[in-house]
């Protein structure tokens, strides 16, 4: 049997302490940053917190943390890339129509919660819910400009919907309840 | 923001599926005031329709920001400049780890289960088709491959060998000769080695992968206890990791699709339907009277509405679309 075999199923502490500097090295090869990288690790361990897992070995428990880290990331590169769209919008627009810094600030918050929650969707999915629950362009309209029928956007807008309703049901009822 | 009642459980897959498609409906901007009654209706019918409207609701507040700007459609397309340049940027990998990373999307519980791993990577697979869609394409060597809708695989190619890794759906291959790369298709099962041919790989819901060899000759390789055997040309075999099963004649059906078509011989119409589920999003359900009747014939596999209607001409069945999304398939009554 090797030595990274777990015993038994350890705390998150012990998790912590036995990968967490392996967890912040790795981060910062990924991210170039020391500082985002102490904060990544933070926010996996934070997650294994929230959702324990049981894990059997090392390397098990480090497939784990390197899938959440990795996630982490992206999610800081989109974010990030979300936040460059915005601010190149705001920059082209006449004065008098841009946003107070507040507001800006809040559609920000807004597009990238939207983009987190869209992203497993084909692009033309999400786009079509977008223009339909964003802008309330009718079927007809998407239809035009996604160069798809406008029962395809129906059935786009249909998916979609459903695909945030489970996310969001998800986050909120916690798995294994149930109430007779 | 209606809050959901205490006490109660999440409200069914129905009950969100009606939800969203009310949703659809009532923003398509072609609801008409009986539409509204009928939605208004389906809201009053339960607490588990209310409880399903309440996340339409829900969902529809996180958009409510953008109105904030004096063209939402700016915002809106900020997403897109963004998205369109993460897409540029995304790798296997990368896309990977996006699926599995924001922790409400998927568990670890599911990663962890190897059955899953192919399915979630195909939607980040080198070449991959979405429901409905088919495509043909050509590789660096010359090697041409057909991808049935919703399927999806990673090529790689060596200096010393061709590699391709099927990760869901099906693909019809044929291989262009290089003496000094092996062509090789892997997928759970194990590895298929090409000698000189033309042969269809599909992997199929029970969990196995089935191999169809048009020309020349395929060998498998399981993927567990690595034991293999040639399957040669007109001949068709299903395998999983431990064990293949016995060889039939190949069916001429399993190389129809790449030309566009359903070619049925013999088969329910269960199974049609089944076949041509993978070609559309939604749901089509058969009725158990009707889903053992024999079906003959070809049909077009981009085209469900016709084949529904070619069928309906063809057997003794009534096909109903109460909903764009969704299908039934009846026995006809007189």
């Amino acid at each position: 049997m090797s030595t990274s075999e777990y015993a038994s199923p350890p705390s998150v502490e012990f998790l912590y302490h036995d990968n967490h500097n392996w967890l912040q090295s790795w981060l910062r090869r990924r991210l170039g940053c020391a500082a985002e990288a102490a904060d990544l690790a933070h926010d996996t361990f934070v997650r294994l917190l929230r959702s324990p897992q049981r894990f059997d070995s090392q390397p098990e428990a480090r497939a784990y943390l390197r899938v959440v880290a990795n996630g982490l990331c992206i999610d800081l590169w989109r974010h990030r890339e979300v936040e460059r769209a915005w601010l190149d919008t705001l920059a082209v627009l006449p004065e008098a129509q841009t946003p107070s810094p507040e507001d800006q600030h809040i559609v920000l918050q807004a597009l990238q919660e939207i983009d987190t929650m869209l992203r497993s969707l084909s692009p033309k999915a999400a786009r079509a819910f977008v223009l339909s629950t964003a802008c309330g362009m009718t079927h007809q309209e998407i239809a035009g400009e996604l160069g798809v029928s406008s029962r395809t956007v129906g059935t786009y807008i249909t998916q979609a919907m459903l695909h945030c309703m489970r996310l969001e049901a998800d986050s909120q009822v916690p798995h294994g309840t149930s109430e007779p | 923001m209606n809050p959901i009642p205490p006490g109660l459980r999440a409200p069914s897959h129905e009950a969100m599926e009606q939800a969203a498609s009310w949703f659809s409906l009532l923003q398509s901007g072609n609801a008409t005031n009986a539409d509204r009654a009928r939605w208004q209706t389906w809201l009053a019918s339960g607490a588990e329709s209310q409880a399903a409207w309440a996340f339409v609701e829900r969902v529809s507040l996180r958009f409510q920001p953008l109105q904030a700007v004096p063209a939402p459609r700016l915002a809106a397309d900020a997403l897109q400049a963004a998205n369109q340049r993460l897409a540029r940027r995304r790798t296997l990998l990368f896309g990977f780890a996006a699926m599995a990373g924001s922790g409400s999307l998927l568990g670890w519980a599911v990663w962890r289960q190897a059955g899953w791993v192919d399915p979630l990577l195909a939607h980040f697979a080198d070449h991959h088709t979405g429901i409905g869609e088919r495509r043909d394409l050509v590789l660096a060597d010359g090697t041409q491959v057909w991808l049935a809708s919703a399927s999806a695989f990673d090529q790689d190619y060596r200096a010393d060998l061709r590699r391709l890794r099927l990760r869901s759906g099906e693909i019809l291959i044929q291989t262009a000769v290089d003496r000094e790369r092996p062509f090789v298709v892997d997928t759970a099962h194990g590895r298929l080695r090409a000698l000189g041919t033309r042969f269809n790989v599909r992997l199929d819901e029970a969990g196995g992968t089935q191999l169809a060899v048009y020309e020349g000759a395929v060998e498998i390789t399981l993927a567990h206890g690595g034991q293999s055997t040639v399957v040669a040309a007109g001949k068709q075999v299903r395998f999983t990791a431990d064990r293949w099963e016995e060889t039939t004649a190949a069916d001429p059906a399993r190389e129809a699709w790449s030309r566009g078509i359903l070619l049925a011989q013999d088969m329910s119409l269960a199974q049609v339907v089944a076949e041509l589920g993978r070609y559309r999003r939604g749901h089509i359900a058969v009725a158990p009277e009707v889903a053992g009747l024999t079906v003959l014939g070809s049909y077009p596999l981009d085209d469900l509405n016709g084949t529904l209607a070619m069928l309906q001409q063809a057997l003794p069945i009534q096909v109903r679309q109460p909903l764009p999304w969704w299908t039934t398939i009846e026995a006809r009554t007189r």
